[in-house]
């Protein structure tokens, strides 16, 4: 049989196989549309819970959310990259600040501290560099852990997160330490 | 069913895909031109945008999970997942040149989790062609159905990987690129599995 041929059939197959649908699916589905429809993007939500619930400018609560993003970011259950959580982040302070982002960075960091001799407890292998790092380097490894290929997931000064290969990482060590030899 | 109440039935057929293969130029940039703004109005949060993205693909959707093996009710139920993934995943929406691939790879995820979590499923025939009851059942045409018989068994032989390539392009009429990326596989890829299918298929025929 030539190809010709069989693509000839599969065309009259796919009419053949056009059954008709239960009247009022369509109905069904439409009801299911959320009320109100807003596109879900990872990030936003919290913004949205605590634009919703009227939360006063609580530095606590953009602490611990910002290490929340920050942390499912590094440990992979958020699927975005660096600069999104960054931006997230950003938005997040500038809605409940309007400014002052650089302070509360460091809240963030040093919230990490404490979260590592936790994960640690918990038999986690994750290293923490409790170096008070520039919060504006985004070259300034903070933490990191490794991935089972061989890479590491680094979280840097600037909040952003990356992964990189293991002579990156080297290479970002080196220069961490002449930074502070200087 | 009753007579009256299959009368109501909304038989859904791909005829609208197909013209629109067929369809000229300036069809083709209007259709393109509805599908971005549908896009851009489902991205701005648009409930309306929303039902009229059900009207136009609900029955496709619910046949391409018919293609690929599943029962009428099942079929049915993932059709309903497959656009409460979509709310969801709204914001992954690129522009109206995405929508196919986009509802398309969201429905085909539904079906390989569906599959995944009954792997003692056995992947269904398509029931909806039935040769007996062809008007033209004249003589002449008997082997003709005879083939599309044997090919509608072939289909439902194939791998799940092989059939979904088939049933993407070939049955749901959706371009090489649109069909590549609602499997999440590279063209390449995907040509060389269409390849390997149409090889099997056309060995079951001859």
């Amino acid at each position: 049989m030539t190809e010709e041929k069989l693509k000839e059939l599969l065309n009259e197959l796919t009419d053949a196989t056009a059954e008709p649908v239960r009247p009022g699916l369509n109905e069904d589905i439409k009801h299911q549309i959320p009320q109100p429809f807003m596109p879900h993007r990872g990030g936003w939500d919290t913004i949205n819970i605590i634009i919703d619930l009227r939360v006063s400018k609580l530095a606590a609560a953009a602490v611990i959310t910002l290490t929340t993003i920050l942390l499912a970011n590094f440990f992979g259950s958020r699927n975005s990259t660096g600069t999104d959580i960054y931006q997230d982040g950003k938005l997040l302070i500038e809605y409940i600040f309007r400014g002052g982002e650089q302070t509360h960075r460091s809240d963030v960091l040093a919230g990490l501290s404490k979260l590592q001799e936790a994960l640690a407890q918990q038999g986690r292998e994750v290293v923490y560099y409790d170096n008070k790092p520039d919060t504006e380097d985004m070259y300034a490894v903070v933490m990191y852990r490794k991935l089972p290929d061989g890479r590491y997931r680094v979280i840097f000064g600037d909040l952003t997160t990356k992964t990189v290969s293991a002579d990156t990482l080297i290479m970002l060590q080196t220069r961490m330490l002449q930074k502070k030899t200087k | 069913m009753g007579k009256k109440a299959q009368s109501t039935e909304h038989k859904v057929d791909s005829a609208h895909l197909i013209s629109e293969q067929q369809s000229t130029e300036g069809d083709q940039e209007y259709l393109q031109q509805r599908r971005d703004s549908l896009a851009a109005r489902l991205r701005a949060g648009n409930r309306e945008a929303a039902a009229e993205l059900v009207d136009l693909y609900y029955g496709q959707i619910y046949l391409f999970f018919r293609r690929l093996g599943h029962s009428r009710q099942v079929s049915e139920d993932l059709t309903q997942e497959s656009f409460l993934l979509a709310w969801y995943h709204i914001a992954q929406l690129r522009d109206g040149k995405a929508l196919n691939s986009w509802l398309y790879r969201i429905a085909g995820n539904a079906s390989k989790l569906y599959w995944r979590k009954h792997p003692s499923g056995e992947p269904a025939s398509i029931e909806g062609l039935d040769v007996a009851d062809k008007k033209e059942a004249e003589s002449d045409k008997v082997e003709r159905h005879e083939q599309l018989d044997r090919l509608k068994d072939a289909v439902a032989r194939l791998s799940m990987k092989l059939r979904q390539v088939v049933v993407l392009h070939y049955m749901q009429h959706l371009t090489i690129a649109e069909a590549a990326e609602a499997a999440g596989i590279r063209e390449g890829t995907f040509k060389s599995r269409l390849n390997r299918a149409l090889k099997v298929l056309r060995k079951h025929l001859t």
